[in-house]
């Protein structure tokens, strides 16, 4: 059954994307964590990554989500001597997520997200045309 | 003679099995959106001069081989009939992901229509069936 198979292909989209949308949270979340002490370093923001892998019972490319990278750009520094893990410049690491950049992701995630229940919606509305043969 | 072998309704269950396997490479697609280097796929358009696909949609793939009579028939895996393509590239994002959303969505909508063209035509025709048979 087809059908089926179109069914799952898509809730893997669903399912990378929910898990994109987690990762972006995470960011967010933790925008502003400074680090334990003077010389540890805060939260580094993570990057998610999508691949895509043959299911051989569906015979296509599902969408997974990869391994959870991190971000190596260089931490924001704010000058705030009174802070408890300011260095010996008086220096605080922040960490170096960028909220409008996190926001973007977020909608991007959002639309792939939409556009694979409109697959899910479109594949239902057939398997119920299909179901209609029989009632007429 | 079964009632599928009637040749319009035979010529119509190859453009449902077409449709259905359009909708699972169009899936694909979508829940790829965001894979780097994936490439859209999709399926050679059908052609009615092509006689074995007409004759029969349903094209034997590799089963199970039962070495006993008690044994049950295995469901094997089914082969698609339709030759898959790459889709032709507009555009290609910096992380190398040539899917555009929109684009796959107008097909998702193109391909539930011509499915419920092909679905009312199929009940159409049997409603012909039902009226020569007199029993309306």
């Amino acid at each position: 059954m087809d059908f089926l198979k179109t069914l799952t292909i898509a809730t893997s989209g669903l399912r990378a994307q929910a898990g994109r949308m987690r990762i972006i949270s995470e960011n967010i979340a933790n925008a502003d964590s400074t680090p334990r002490g003077p010389n540890a370093d805060p939260y580094r923001r993570k990057i998610p990554t999508f691949r895509s892998e043959l299911d051989r019972t569906l015979d296509a490319q599902v969408v997974e989500l990869g391994k959870v990278k991190t971000d190596s750009s260089a931490f924001r520094l704010k000058y705030e001597p009174g802070h408890p893990a300011a260095d010996s410049n008086g220096n605080v690491k922040y960490p170096n997520v960028n909220s409008l950049v996190e926001m973007m992701d977020m909608r991007e995630a959002q639309r792939s997200y939409e556009a694979n229940v409109n697959v899910i919606t479109a594949t239902r509305r057939m398997i119920m045309r299909t179901i209609d043969i029989l009632k007429t | 003679m079964g009632i599928s072998d009637i040749p319009i309704l035979s010529m119509l269950r190859t453009r449902l099995d077409w449709s259905q396997a359009r909708q699972r490479v169009l899936a694909d697609n979508v829940a790829n959106a965001d894979t780097p280097h994936f490439r859209g796929r999709d399926l050679a358009p059908l052609k009615f001069d092509d006689p074995p696909l007409i004759a029969s949609a349903a094209v034997p793939g590799i089963t199970l081989t039962r070495t006993a009579s008690s044994h049950m028939e295995g469901v094997g895996l089914s082969q698609s009939p339709f030759a898959n393509k790459n889709a032709p590239v507009y555009e290609v994002r910096p992380g190398g992901n040539a899917i555009n959303l929109e684009e796959e969505m107008m097909k998702v909508a193109t391909n539930q229509m011509d499915f419920q063209a092909a679905t009312a035509l199929y009940t159409r025709s049997l409603n012909l069936i039902k009226t020569a048979l007199g029993k309306r």
